[in-house]
This record gives C-alpha cells, structure tokens and sequence, in this order.
C-alpha cells in the first residue's frame, strides 16, 4: 500500500468549484457531466506489503502538516483548564531542583564538578524531563489516539513524532529560567551556547527513536505502559543527572558511557559550563541514536500494519 | 471509459485463536511468550500448531466503479460493508487482491474523527480538516463556508464539549463536507442526525456527485440507494452477491432478507 510517487496524484485534480451552478441534477445524466482525465497510473494501489517494507517518507513528507496540527493540538489541550498553564513546565523541574539541592546537596553533598547545585541539577533534569516525556508521551501516544487510527489513514510515524515535538515548547520555557539562572551564578553566556542546538536535535532523535519503538510495541502489548515509568525512573538513576558521572570509579566509566543519554547530559553541561567536550562518549550516543532510529522506524513500519486491528 | 476504482479479488482474512474474544483481547507480554515457547516445543515433539480459526471479512471481492459514479454498498450486518470501506481507505491491509483508485481519497467513516473535546469549534475545523487531508491553506480559504454551512457562528470560540451533538454533527459534517477529492468514501455516518441533518447531507452527496466526482457509500436504507445511487453492491459473509443498477440490487436484497 503506497502513495505512487509520480506527478500523476495532481493531474486528478478537478479545476473544482462546489458552488458551481450545473444543471441536469437527476441520478442518471451524471456520466456525462464533468469530464476529468484519469491519471495513467494509479494514485492509490492497495495490496498487502511485504513484511519489511520500505519506509516510504514520501508519504510522511505529503502529510507533514499533519505533524503541525497533532503536535499543535498536543501543546493547546496539555494546559487546558489549568490555573498556571504553561507554567507548569517550569515548575516541575524547578521544584525538582530545589529539592534536589537540598537533599542531595546540602545533606548528601553529591559531588558537583565544582558547578553550583542550583545550575548542575537544573540542567540535568531539564534534559531529563525533555528526554523521558518525549520517550513517555510516544509511546502512549497511539493507543492515546485509537480513533485516528482506526478511522483515518495517514502514516501513522507522524502520531509519535508529533509527541516528540509538542514537548520541545515546555523545553524551551524551561530553558529560559536555566538562562537566567546562568546568567544570576555568573556564567559567560555567549555564542558557544549555539552548540547546544545540535545537542538539543540528537536528544530529540533519540527520543523519537525510542519512543517509536515503545508505542509501536505498546499497541499490541499494553505491559509498555505499566513498565515505563518505572524503567524511565531507573534509567534516570543510573544516568548521571542528580550526580557528575565523575563519582564513579574511573574503571566503571565505560559502562556508564554505554547508556546514551551520559554522552549526551555530559556534553549539556560540558558547553554550558566551558568544560571540555569529551568526544568518545558523544560520539557514542550519535552512533547509537542513529542506529536506533532506523531500526525503529522499520520495526514501526512492519507493525504499522496490524495496529487498525490490534489496537 | 475507464473505471476509477478497480477491486480485484480483494479478501481480508481475520485471525481468531481459539478461546479468544476477538475485539475485547489483548495478548500480554507474558501471554505471547508463554505461548511462543510452548510452540517451540510442540514443534520439538512435532505437533503441529493448533490452526487458527479464520474469519472471512472480504472473500475474492472484485468490482468496479466509474468516474462520477454514486455506488451504494448493502448488506446484513456483518456483511464485510465496513471492512471493504476501511481496506479502500487504507486503513486495514487486504490479505491478498489488490485494488487501483485513479483519483485522491477521502473516507469519512466517521464524523468528527479527531475532534478533540477540549478545543473550539475553530480550533477543531483545522484540526479535524487536516486529519481528513486539508492543507492549512485549503482549510483557511474555506473556513468561512465550512461555519456557515455548519451554523455555528456564534460557537466558534466554546469548546465542542460545551456542543449540542447536533451542532457537533453539523460542524463535523460542514468540514467533511467542504473536502475535495475525487474519490469520497462514506460509511454509514448519515443515521446519526435527525431528519434536517440528514436532508442537508444527502443533498451534499449529489452536489458532489453532480461534480462529477465519485462517491461509494454504506448504509442500511434501501430506499437511500434507490434515491441517490447510480448502482450497488450486495455483500453477504465477505462476498459479492450482486452488483449492477441500484434498483435491481436492492430488488434482491429485499427478496432475500
């Protein structure tokens, strides 16, 4: 089942004006009303695919304003019929962070590279939050949107994405009180900052990556959705975003490098506070983002196929 | 002339294992594990796996509809009507058969689908029109039409929850309505409204069709396909009983059931 991709699909088009005035409205002259050329090839050709089909963007990229209004409609309806609205994006990670401080810092003196408290857990859970949302809305967003998929066609790729980008505005607000916090602690804030943007799309991507794979799982096993939270807490723990993977043993490094995100957290903090990038590990997290993504979206494109009846 | 939708030998087969509620189960992790091993072993000790039990939703259905042609689609329940409609509008994959549309599509199996509650009749015509395959700029030129078609003026900005449900149906109607393909698939959402509601639809379906647009249609009123189809399609169990003019078709049916 694809969209043939030649020029053909606009030839169809009628010069169309519903109001047009025609007369002769009885059932049966209607063969000899407007005319319209067929394509030669078909615009729609339905069979069943191959297990492993190929990924056929081309219908994604025809459907790309649909990613627009699903990740617009996901943003308006988030606040609604909230007091604080968007707020709430900064007031999570704000008042994680104060805890955090406290806990962890005041009491627990976790180490902190010699950045202060306040800014080294903020920037930790910012990411976090942008990452594990991301992961977490994806993957309940198909079966969030039943109606959809057993109603309309579309490339059903632009619901978990969609996901994915509606939470980049909580990011951004989120982002302005790391800005101020930055600049209150006294840290040059200058154009290097830019490289954070980069950092800011391979998160994302891995996001889409494991979120793709995680809704498309969920559909036919509903387990996803009881497991998450709690893989998503464990895996906040063992990546180092309450502490600098500096705490740990410098021969247990590696194995903490293994998890993607350390690469990319690390990198975050390396910019903002004019650390060196340590390169090995970031690399790493590309490499496996990459890889990551692809496999998805074939995986997702292989189950595409039963989620009408499955879900 | 040649036909702008070709169907042949469409089948969609449905797997049922047995001691399953089709539509209410949902495997579990555990469950598909625990089965795929017992598989395994059985395989070992050679058995065979247990067949499951198919359902036929389309058999060998093969047909044919010309540009500018009004199709009805009858049929008992559970006939595979609906099936067809949702295999035509790619949203379930046939087993095997193919089918050809020399035209863009639009299936309108439901009113309102993506509607979302919380959002306002505004918010929801963009919405709505971009889930149907409306560009933002297709949505914006017609936005005007849409609400005066609808007669919700003076609603826009509410929220649809806060709707009638027939200033629902009108507004999910009016932007359904306002779409411009040359091929338009309908199940049976016009049962819905009452009696205005359901003159001012019907009235839609022959301007598109005097716009020499197709349209291929469900529904269970046989004198709907007698009034506004060209020809029909009797379906019982998945299969093709009868197609030809609309009146004979329904003449059938009426005889058989």
């Amino acid at each position: 089942m694809n969209l043939s991709p030649g020029q053909n699909a606009n030839q169809a088009e009628l010069p169309s004006a519903p109001e047009q005035q025609v007369e002769g409205s009885s059932v049966t002259s209607a063969h000899r009303q407007r005319r319209f050329e067929l394509p030669e090839k078909p615009v729609v050709v339905i069979e069943p695919r191959k297990a492993w089909a190929p990924l056929d963007l081309s219908a994604v990229w025809a459907h790309r304003e649909l990613i627009y209004f699903l990740t617009w409609r996901d943003i308006k309806v988030r606040y609604k019929q909230t007091v604080l609205g968007a707020a709430w994006a900064l007031l999570q990670p704000l008042v994680t962070m104060i805890i955090f401080t406290y806990f962890f810092g005041k009491l627990a003196k976790v180490p902190n590279d010699g950045v202060p408290y306040p800014i080294f857990f903020y920037t930790g859970l910012l990411i976090w939050t942008y990452f594990s949302n991301g992961v977490s809305n994806a993957a309940n967003s198909l079966i969030g949107n039943t109606n959809l998929i057993t109603k309309v066609y579309f490339p059903r790729l632009i619901i978990p994405t969609a996901s994915v980008a509606a939470g980049l505005l909580d990011f951004v607000i989120a982002s302005l009180l790391l800005i101020f916090m930055l600049i209150y602690y006294g840290f040059p804030v200058t154009l290097s900052y830019l490289a954070l943007l980069p950092l800011v799309l391979v998160t994302t991507l891995f996001a889409l990556g494991v979120g793709l794979w995680l809704s498309a799982l969920n559909v036919k096993y509903r387990d996803v959705r009881y497991a998450l939270p709690f893989v998503i807490q464990i895996w906040m723990f063992v990546s180092p975003i309450i502490y600098p993977s500096s705490v740990v043993p410098r021969e247990w490094r590696w194995l903490m490098s293994l998890n993607p995100i350390t690469g990319l957290v690390e990198a975050f903090r390396a910019v903002l506070f004019n650390h060196g990038i340590r390169w090995l590990p970031l690399a790493y997290s590309c490499v496996v983002t990459l890889v990551l993504l692809v496999y998805s979206s074939y995986m997702f494109r292989r189950m595409e196929r039963d989620f009408a009846e499955v879900i | 002339m040649k036909p702008i939708i070709k169907a042949e030998s469409l089948t969609k087969q449905f797997l049922i294992s047995p001691g399953d509620a089709p539509s209410v189960h949902y495997p579990t992790l555990r469950e598909s594990i625990v089965r795929s091993t017992r598989f395994a072993f059985d395989r070992i000790r050679g058995k065979r796996r247990p067949r499951e039990e198919m359902i036929w939703g389309l058999k060998d259905v093969s047909f044919e509809v010309m540009p500018g042609e009004v199709m009805g689609i009858i049929g008992p329940n559970g006939a595979g009507k609906s099936t067809l409609l949702k295999v035509l509008s790619r949203i379930i994959e046939p087993t095997s058969g193919r089918a050809e549309l020399y035209g863009r599509v639009a299936s309108l199996l439901e009113l309102g689908t993506g509607f979302h509650p919380d959002l306002t009749g505004r918010e929801n015509i963009f919405l709505n029109g971009a889930v149907l395959g409306m560009g933002r700029r297709e949505i914006s030129a017609r936005f005007d039409e849409i609400v005066q078609f609808a007669e919700v003026e003076r609603f826009l900005e509410t929220a649809v929850k806060h709707y009638s449900s027939g200033m629902y149906l009108r507004l999910a109607f009016s932007v359904a309505a306002h779409l411009d393909p040359e091929i338009l698939i309908v199940d049976e959402v016009l049962a819905v409204g009452d009696a205005s509601f359901q003159k001012k639809c019907l009235g839609k379906i022959d301007d598109v069709q005097r716009d020499g647009r197709t349209v291929l249609f469900v529904t269970h009123s046989v004198s709907l396909v007698k009034e506004h189809c060209h020809r029909a399609l009797l379906l019982d169990q998945g299969q093709v009983i009868r197609s030809g003019p609309a009146a004979e078709v329904v003449g059938d049916y009426a005889a058989m059931y």
